[in-house]
């Protein structure tokens, strides 16, 4: 019988991830996939990236993942988003070219050592006494595994849903699975039902482009991966356009067919990603809405119409479309769908993305009920590093909500759940000052090199950019000529009341810029600018930087109190009732973890703490 | 061992001869040093000394004792500061607040005892009795914001913080969805919305005033120089014989409480010795007394001789209560009406009775000024007083940079004036920004 230490079953962007850090880590390690044409396959939008998602794929590459150098080399279109609104919130996205993407990623895969490939069907998942030991595939073939990773995303028990048409399908027309998710349910995983759409495709002759506005790329941006040394070339621009009164006529008045309202479809849809007919009903006074043509890969024949998904009958979307100015002629290639599938309850979950009830059986993607490749991929590459941790008794990986995005994410999901698709944003994010898509290495290579997925090379250039940086804060304190100072203040009309002595205080004042100082006074030789730029930031934002690290130090406090998963809280005399249900029902792993719990409060972290001392003196 | 300095008051809130402030914490030393100035300045602070100083509260100082206890010699295990300071809530009100503002944190319900236990100052079995502390004082805080009060201050609250998740659900629709064609939140609009916040809190801080008065009374200085009537008008007020009234001048010489009950206030009357030059050496002390009577007060009766010409030292005492709430008592009418000042003022008679309920409806109005007497809302509570203190300071810190600041720092500092709010209301921001947002905005691909 075959037998692996990591098996992962499915090869979206989680499982991807997830495979790769667990075979990179050495393990002998088993990916599975219903369809090897669909490894990484860009479901959606032909795009990665966007406001905190462009810092989880930098997060991804600091810690060794794949995602953010695969982007890189597939770019048709790089834009930093939020410029003029302050650093922390700067975000990369890029179009990428979806079919180039997933044969890179299947190139990837297939060199990988100690990673094999098997394109079959996962039916049963296999556990004795709570301890997950191999799965069943559906030619009846047991694999046995140390531990397993499901990646399963939007295929258990999925169906499509195009008006008054169904099918029992995965997206785009692949087959989905059958059996896996009656396997979870009997092994006592509470199944949500989730449900999220795409918007149709049209092709790229049969569009008037005069009827839109252009939106081009950024250069000389920085790159999701620090790796990447060659600026990507923008080949693609995109359209921005808009629907109008008569696609919203058009769309009320065939409301009866659609299945959002009909009652046809029961899953729970995603808020920040509704659908055209849902847009209309919700916000009645709008006139018209937002859509973008981006194209789906580098032969730009196929484009995809962001902004106008829809599970309208066929019909229904030809004439929606056509209704749109610069579409009257446009020609649909594959129609709007909606997609509900099963997934699992993430409060079930471990920090660590082990499940609570059954040992050694990890998940990751969609199936944890987010939506996103982004937050899969994090999701995917955690639960591969802490399957492989485990095998190897290894400390758990578990990031803070003040280390990274995927902390936020990770934390959020087995902390409070959700109940809709959850998505990134980066007001989810207390500590968004620190959490930047400019320092996402200088955050996480550490702990990736830790880890064992940061390779020499990577190390490397990691510590040259540290000693970049150091040299630069270290000229920036020098003391400057205070004529030529005072010529730049007056240069952009900064105050001269105090004259700064040093470059660090001229990078303080509002309109002045690292770059200005460096016109002016000529104090960096080969340094890049992306290095310059994370100085000035660090300099300008410091003060607010300082307060959050204030705060960060409190909460670590409790983060850094270990809680015993089997604790019973019963026995903790002055507890609240519902305080002692509530921790005996989640089973935090740390005392700030118990104290993001709805309904603990702070004086039950108290009594918590001082019950805990009190325990381990009496030992 | 816990770094951070906490402070908190040790007797109970309200009314009482002295109060005790105690401050705990590595280097609270430190920062007890700024807040007190030894008067005898060439001696050393001591542990377990107590010195007697000048407390600074911000504005003014207070005499009282200060003694400092080294780690580990200490209640909590960590080195501790005890003020002794004179009763009542405002100063020690003020001491905490001045504490704070040097970056103190008002301790959590239990917390010194929580400490002395983790600092190993407890023996086993004392410590059962810190969870019982624990409990006891978040739910005697509880209790004291329950009821009435804590129902309109918690939805008055509660309806700011419902302001702010719209300012914040703007700002933050525009960071995560940059492309969408959303109105952006300008920083005028932010800064206007900030404005009425301000206002709110502020009128909501005068109910302090307001919470002041109905628990204590209203502490009502009588000032003039030497003779102008101040006994007789005391005596008037109060309907009785309490000071002593003679034409001789300088006989009043101890500050003489005396207290009626108007339209459900109580006025408290601190008469004073009449502030004028003397060599006089006891005379000398009752007038350095006048002089702390007066900063002590809430309302002042400058009294003032209507048959007399202005002089020198009625110009100086007006001087001196300028800054004060002040009501100008022209006395003496009955005799001979001669001044005419350009502020408002009220002519009475105190020999002859004449005005004097007039006066006395001058000093409710004085009294509950600005705060609406119909509302049921009044704080009293220390914490709900710090918690609208540090909105306050942190809205005109915001109000500061606003302009200068990136959306992402506006932002920050939104989020965290709604979190001290929520120090009040228990609400925290949990989903409910990105739920406004959903509501509020058309968003998605």
């Amino acid at each position: 019988m075959k037998e692996y230490d990591v098996i992962v079953i499915g090869s979206g962007h989680a499982g991807v991830e997830s495979a790769l850090a667990a075979a990179r880590l050495n393990n002998k390690t088993l990916l599975t996939t219903l369809n090897l044409d669909s490894i990484s396959f860009l479901a959606c939008n032909p795009s990665i990236g966007g406001t905190a998602k462009g810092q989880l794929v930098s997060e991804i590459d600091a810690l060794g993942g794949e995602m953010g150098k695969a982007a890189d080399r597939n770019i048709l279109q790089l834009r930093l988003l939020n410029t003029g609104k302050g650093v922390a919130v700067q975000s990369l996205r890029a179009q990428v070219d979806k079919h180039a993407y997933h044969m890179d990623m299947k190139n990837v895969l297939e060199s990988q050592k100690n990673l094999d490939i098997m394109q079959c069907e996962v039916v049963e998942i296999l556990v004795k006494d709570n301890k997950v030991y191999g799965i069943k595939t559906a030619f009846n073939e047991t694999i046995l595994a140390k531990t397993v990773v499901v990646c399963t995303g939007v295929y258990l028990d999925s169906r499509i849903i195009i008006g008054e048409y169904t099918k029992d399908q995965g997206p785009n027309g692949f087959i989905n699975s059958h059996g896996l998710s009656s396997s979870l349910s009997s092994l006592g995983f509470k199944i949500l039902r989730f449900k999220t759409g795409t918007p149709a495709r049209v092709l790229n002759s049969s569009i008037n482009y005069s009827k839109f506005e252009c939106q081009y790329g950024d250069n000389n941006i920085q790159t999701f991966s620090f790796l990447t040394k060659k600026q990507p070339k923008n080949v693609a621009v995109c359209y921005l356009g808009y629907t109008n009164e008569k696609t919203h006529d058009i769309i009320r008045k065939n409301l009866e067919r659609a299945p959002m309202y009909s009652g046809m479809i029961k899953g729970v849809g995603p808020r920040y990603c509704p659908s055209i007919e849902d847009k209309v009903v919700r916000f009645a006074d709008k006139t018209r809405h937002q859509i973008f043509l981006e194209p789906e890969d580098k032969y730009g024949n196929e484009i995809y119409v962001q902004g106008f998904s829809s599970s309208m009958p066929r019909d229904v979307q030809e004439e929606m479309y056509k209704s749109v100015e610069g579409f009257e002629n446009v020609k649909i290639l594959r129609n709007a769908y909606a997609i509900e599938y099963d997934c699992i309850s993430s409060l079930d979950l471990l920090p660590t993305l082990e499940s609570k009830r059954i040992e050694n059986l990890f998940f990751a993607g969609q199936i944890n009920g987010t939506s996103g490749y982004e937050e899969a991929a994090a999701q995917g590459l955690i639960a591969g590093i802490n399957a492989s941790n485990k095998i190897n008794n290894k400390e758990p990986l578990i990031l803070r909500r003040d280390q990274a995005y995927i902390g936020v994410l990770i934390d959020d999901l087995v902390t409070k759940g959700t109940n809709e698709p959850y998505r990134m944003m980066t007001s989810r994010a207390e500590y968004r000052l620190l959490l930047r898509q400019d320092n996402a290495d200088i955050r996480l290579t550490e702990i990736g090199r830790k880890v064992g997925l940061v390779d020499d090379y990577r190390y490397k250039i990691f510590q040259q950019k540290l000693k970049k940086i150091n040299k630069v804060n270290e000229i920036i304190n020098e003391k400057l000529d205070s004529k030529k100072v005072k010529e730049l203040l007056i240069k952009k009309e900064e105050s001269c009341s105090i004259i700064p002595t040093t470059a660090r205080e001229l990078i303080k004042r509002n309109n002045i810029t690292i770059f200005d100082v460096n016109e002016e006074f000529k104090l960096f030789k080969n340094i890049n600018s992306n290095i310059l730029k994370y100085v000035e930031t660090e300099v300008k934002y410091e003060g607010y930087l300082k307060r959050q690290e204030i705060l960060i130090n409190q909460m670590k406090k409790n983060e850094d109190i270990k809680l015993d998963k089997d604790f019973d809280y019963n026995k903790v005399k002055g507890l609240r009732l519902e305080a002692r249900q509530k921790l005996n029902s989640f089973k935090p792993l740390t005392l700030g973890q118990a104290s993001r719990i709805s309904g603990v409060s702070p004086a039950d972290i108290s009594v918590l703490t001082v019950y805990l001392t009190l325990s381990k003196k009496k030992k | 061992m816990v770094d951070d300095v906490i402070i908190a008051l040790s007797t109970p809130v309200g009314k009482s001869g002295i109060g005790v402030v105690r401050m705990s914490g590595k280097n609270c030393l430190d920062i007890a040093k700024k807040m007190f100035t030894p008067l005898n300045k060439n001696v050393d602070i001591i542990p377990n000394l107590m010195v007697l100083g000048n407390i600074n509260l911000g504005s003014t100082t207070d005499i009282g004792f200060m003694v400092y206890f080294k780690a580990p010699k200490s209640y909590t295990g960590e080195d501790t500061i005890e003020f002794q300071c004179h009763g009542g809530i405002a100063v020690t009100q003020k001491i905490i607040e001045k504490a704070l503002s040097l970056g103190v944190r008002l301790a959590e319900p239990g917390e010194f005892s929580k400490r002395a236990f983790l600092n190993g100052k407890m023996s086993l079995d004392q410590a059962e009795g810190v969870i019982d502390t624990i409990n006891a004082e978040s739910e005697s805080e509880l209790k004291a914001s329950s009821g009435l009060q804590k129902g309109i201050l918690t939805k008055t609250i509660e309806n700011i913080q419902d302001t702010l998740i719209d300012i914040m659900s703007e700002i933050e629709v525009n960071l995560d969805y940059p492309e969408h064609d959303i109105e952006y939140a300008t920083k005028e609009k932010i800064n206007n919305e900030i404005d009425k916040i301000y206002t709110k809190i502020s009128n909501l801080l005068k109910t302090e005033q307001q919470g002041k008065i109905i628990k204590n009374g209203v502490n009502i200085a009588i000032v003039g120089k030497t003779n102008v009537g101040k006994s007789s008008l005391l005596n008037a007020l109060l309907g009785t014989e309490q000071a002593i009234v003679t034409d001789i001048e300088g006989t009043t010489r101890d500050v003489v409480i005396g207290s009626i009950e108007y339209k459900g206030i109580k006025f408290n009357f601190l008469d004073t010795a009449g502030i004028r030059q003397t060599n006089d050496k006891v005379e000398n002390i009752g007038i350095e007394k006048a002089k702390q009577v007066l900063k002590e007060s809430d309302i002042v009766l400058l009294v003032i001789d209507g048959s007399k010409e202005l002089d020198n030292q009625d110009k100086e005492n007006l001087e001196l209560t300028k800054d004060k709430k002040r009501i100008i008592v022209v006395n003496k009418i009955d005799i001979k009406k001669f001044i005419k000042l350009q502020e408002e003022t009220v002519e009475i008679s105190a020999k002859n009775n004449i005005n004097i309920e007039k006066l006395k409806e001058k000093i409710y109005n004085k009294a509950i000024d600005g705060c609406d007497v119909n509302n049921t809302l009044v704080l009293t509570n220390a914490r709900h007083l710090e918690v609208l203190k540090s909105a306050i300071r942190e809205i005109k810190s915001i109000k500061e940079t606003i302009f200068e600041n990136s959306l992402d720092l506006v932002a920050l500092d939104t989020r965290q004036l709604y979190e001290k709010l929520g120090e009040i209301t228990g609400e925290t921001i949990d989903e409910k920004v990105i739920d406004r947002i959903f509501s509020k905005f058309c968003l998605g691909k």
